[in-house]
């Protein structure tokens, strides 16, 4: 097959995309000759318009979403469209697929559409020149280029040849929203089918010949050392083959390697193992959240500074302060670790779930040795990532016992592994204080927010959290300049003077990225905060949020934040919520409304009410309604942005009146589904979700309904039942104090 | 090891495992029937369930000796063709998100309809209160039921 490469370079830049171009086409394999204007699509005689889809799925809904913004500008008929996952490297080289920070849609929203369109004008140039007609003559629609005044019609298949050997246009015609077809129907996912037969395939979805299957006993204690083990125990349960010291991952471990996963865990059950306590051992995490307000008195990071806050608070008539903490918090997926590994020789192949084919081929590459395009990964569908499988701690431990072994192995971490071993969204305490004048209007807000190291990015680089010296203290200016923490730096919010600083605190606790980052705990304090400044000047949540907004576009360091929409979506909120008819209480339960609005890194613009009712004698609180206007740039897919947001409601939720990870004696607390409590359906709320109409770029949104849910719910039951709720998550013990 | 008989999807199936290995392991590394989820290993979750004799059980916490002799069904056998009402109103539902847990629930789903035909709300927040599904797919999870029991009732 001989392929010619034209030199293209696409005008993707803004994501970095190469688009390689090819032509002429030739017969392939399968005698079909192809269209293959770039790396993310090809069409064949067959009409068979394939589409490669260069980001990872874990349920956010990319594999639908991309392909619908090829589609649109192609004009190709959806219902036929083959969505295939692309891999890393091969043709697909110099694309990341790394998938993170909900940044798909907007990153992707010109350069795919580019890409369609380019193609679409390759297929329509080679039916003019066909039929010898005008091209203005000519359109594409569904799958089908027409000549309109002669009414004859070629369908894109018997165009590919032609569409081949077109030139490629530099500037391709985009449609104006206006003309969209596809993008903003609410459009089902394309792999729905395969979920519901159960032939979807995740991480542990494949078999090697000759793998065996591998799991790990880790270090109990944070930063624990392996002193010694028996092995001849494990060794003597029937399909138990090996049994291996795993060094290559965050915690060191003893595998037990076996034919299948029952006799592995038999195996790893019956491990003797002597562990030295690690240097994180008398690490408790509740008194470590007690420790969290002293904390505060360290050194203090410039966050943004706005004015003379710290004298207008000292001259203001009355102050008001709170804090806020937010404790650890596991990821939790439904899919626990695992990973496939076949090292040999000189090549080694991986079948992960991940969110991350940059960091999987780098920790690959790391323990075997070889280099990165040596290795071929066969991404997964992923069974939940929300930031775990940001990281590849597992595949490296994976990768290390087939090096060792020199076989296929298949490691599966188990729950308790998934919530003992991961790495956490790091506790955190936000402190603020307001100024008030006479009259009650503000004068100042300070807000001294905490941030912790997320040192899964320091391990992933090969420190040792727990032994290596401290890293090199922070630069004045680096939370500034970063515009950290993200919720305190970009508070959407005008105040007379503003002052935010932030302070570093350590824990020998390994944290990571969680579902929206910093967010949910910035995002916490400032709302509940703002709503026991309203509550205190007697002012409505609402009406004191709009006050401080005006109607105007806000530059807060290199980000412009449109306040106009944020207005727009506390409005509308307040219309959906029915906000200004009060709850009724009733004989048994008070009821009440609480509100929270944020803007996410200023694509996405949110607010939300939520709706509870808290038991008279505080036994029991009931989240019964999540209302929720959001404007995230054009809505590209009505479904998926109503998906995310029941999700995130759903994950908010699991933190607000769950989600609590405890450390005793340097060692995981929970264990399990049944101690590490999440969101099910019998304490589901009813979820509305409005999105306002909105030509903006587009902003993905599967972290933004994160955040408010937490604030929302806990100014409610301020209204509910006078109960502040400063500290999550919110157990009926906290509404009895 | 003795072998044991089990019929998986209609078929018959002989197996040389320790009797007390779970049926999940057993459908996933001996049968390669990979639809059926590990999520916890306690029977906590749900991803794990499938049918015995057409009524929803845990494999993660099942002896497979204790299959024996039963009618065994999971997510790969509960139509030729995708065709089940539940799988229908899945998709017309669109309830996945990362869709891991899914075939657990269509499966209880399976189950439930076929004991109660019409199931209220709180019916299906009790039996779907032991199933976790982390992307928070409750609200068309419970749509997709109610769908469900209307496109069985309209056959």
């Amino acid at each position: 097959m001989a392929i010619t490469r034209r030199g293209f370079v696409g005008t993707c830049a803004s994501v970095g995309l190469t688009l390689g171009f090819r032509a002429p086409v030739l017969a392939n394999a399968t005698g079909l000759a192809s269209f293959d204007p770039n790396v993310f699509l090809s069409i064949t005689p067959d009409d068979v318009v394939t589409v490669w889809v260069t980001k990872l799925e874990m349920g956010q809904g990319v594999r639908t979403l991309l392909p619908m913004l090829i589609a649109e500008e192609l004009e190709a008929e959806w219902s036929r469209l083959r969505v295939e996952q692309a891999w890393p490297g091969g043709k697909f080289k110099g694309l990341e697929l790394h998938t993170s920070g909900s940044s798909s849609a907007g990153e992707h929203y010109l350069p795919l559409r580019q890409a369609g369109a380019a193609a679409r004008e390759m297929l329509v140039g080679a039916a003019a020149e066909h039929w010898k007609v005008d091209i203005a003559s000519c359109r594409a629609e569904r799958g089908v280029v027409h000549h309109l005044p002669s009414n004859r019609r070629l369908r894109f298949g018997e165009l590919a040849a032609r569409a081949a050997r077109q030139p490629v246009p530099k500037t391709p015609r985009l449609k104006p929203p206006a003309e969209f077809t596809l993008i903003g129907r609410p459009t089902r996912r394309v792999d729905g089918r395969s979920i519901v037969t159960g032939a979807a395939r995740y991480g542990l979805d494949v078999t090697v010949p000759g793998m065996l299957f591998a799991t790990i006993e880790r270090a109990p204690t944070l930063g624990g050392r392996l002193v010694r083990f028996d092995p001849a125990a494990a060794l003597r349960v029937p399909g138990v083959r090996e049994v291996r010291a795993v060094t290559a991952g965050v915690h060191p471990g003893v595998a037990v390697l076996a034919d299948d996963t029952w006799s592995a865990q038999q195996g790893r059950a019956a491990l003797m193992i002597e562990w030295a306590p690690g240097p994180g051992t008398p690490f408790d995490s509740d008194r470590f959240l007690a420790s969290l307000p002293a904390a505060l008195a360290g050194r203090q990071f410039k966050v943004r500074h706005e004015g003379d806050a710290t004298t207008a608070l000292s001259s203001s008539v009355q102050r008001i302060g709170a804090t806020y903490t937010f404790p650890f918090q596991a990821h939790a997926p439904l899919e626990t670790q695992s990973c496939t590994a076949d090292v040999r020789g000189d090549r080694a192949e991986l079948w992960v779930s991940t969110q991350t084919d940059v960091r999987t081929l780098q920790q690959a590459a790391r323990v075997t040795g070889l280099a990165e395009d040596r290795i071929t990964l066969h991404p997964m569908l992923v069974g939940g990532g929300f930031g775990r499988r940001l990281f590849a701690d597992f595949v490296a431990e994976a990768v290390q016992l087939s090096r060792d072994s020199a076989k296929p192995v298949q490691l599966l971490w188990t729950r308790q592994d998934e919530i003992r071993h991961g790495y956490f969204q790091p506790a955190t305490i936000e402190r603020f204080e307001a100024g008030l004048s006479h009259d009650g209007t503000l004068t100042a807000l300070v807000h001294l927010s905490s941030a912790s190291d997320l040192t899964i990015y320091d391990i992933h680089e090969g420190r040792n959290i727990w032994t290596d010296s401290p890293k090199p203290a922070k630069a004045d200016n680096a939370y500034a300049e970063d515009e950290t923490p993200w919720g305190a730096f970009d508070t959407p919010y005008e105040f007379p003077t503003l002052r935010v600083d932030c302070v570093d605190v350590t824990s020998p606790v390994p944290c990571g990225p969680w579902r929206a980052v910093e967010y949910p705990s910035t995002v916490f304090g400032r709302e509940s905060f703002l709503d026991e400044v309203a509550h205190a000047t007697k002012r409505d949540p609402i009406d004191f949020r709009l006050a401080l907004l005006p109607a105007d576009v806000r530059a807060v360091g290199a980000r412009l934040i449109d306040r106009r929409r944020l207005r727009a979506v506390l409005e509308t909120v307040r219309e959906r919520s029915g906000w200004e008819t009060p709850l009724a209480h009733s004989a048994t339960r008070w009821w009440g409304r609480g509100v929270a609005a944020n803007v996410y890194h200023a694509g996405s613009y949110l607010a939300m009410v939520a709706e509870v009712s808290v038991a008279r004698d505080f036994s029991d609180l009931r989240v019964h309604r999540i209302v929720t206007a959001v404007d995230c740039g054009v809505a590209l897919n009505p479904l998926g942005i109503t998906g995310q947001t029941e999700s995130g409601i759903t994950w908010g939720l699991s933190a607000t009146l769950f989600g609590k990870m405890d450390f005793q004696g340097g060692a995981p607390v929970q264990s399990s589904y049944r101690d590490f409590r999440v969101m099910t359906i019998d304490r589901m709320p009813t979820v509305e979700t409005v999105i306002l109409p909105s030509d903006a770029a587009p902003k993905g949104f599967g972290e933004h309904p994160v955040p408010t849910v937490a604030p929302a719910v806990a100014n409610a039951v301020y209204a509910a039942c006078g109960r502040r709720i400063r500290d999550l998550p919110i157990t009926p013990e906290k509404l009895v104090e | 090891m003795i072998p044991l008989d089990l019929s998986v999807n209609r078929r018959r199936r002989r197996l040389a495992v320790d009797p007390e290995m779970p049926l999940l392991w057993v459908l996933r590394d001996h049968l390669g029937l990979f639809g059926t989820k590990f999520g916890c290993g306690i029977g906590a979750c749900g991803a794990c369930t499938v049918h015995l004799d057409g009524g929803a059980i845990r494999s993660c916490t099942l002896p497979v000796s204790a299959a024996v002799g039963h009618e065994i069904t999971t997510i790969e056998g509960l139509s030729a063709d995708g065709g089940h009402a539940c799988q229908r109103a899945w998709l017309e539902e669109d309830v996945a998100q990362c869709g891991f847990c899914q075939p657990g629930m269509i499966m209880e789903a399976a189950a439930l309809l076929r004991s109660t035909p019409e199931p209220s709300d709180e019916v299906i927040d009790q039996v779907f209160a032991s199933h976790i599904c982390r992307c928070g797919t409750y609200c068309r999870l419970r749509a997709a039921v109610h769908r469900a029991a209307s496109l069985s009732g309209s056959r």
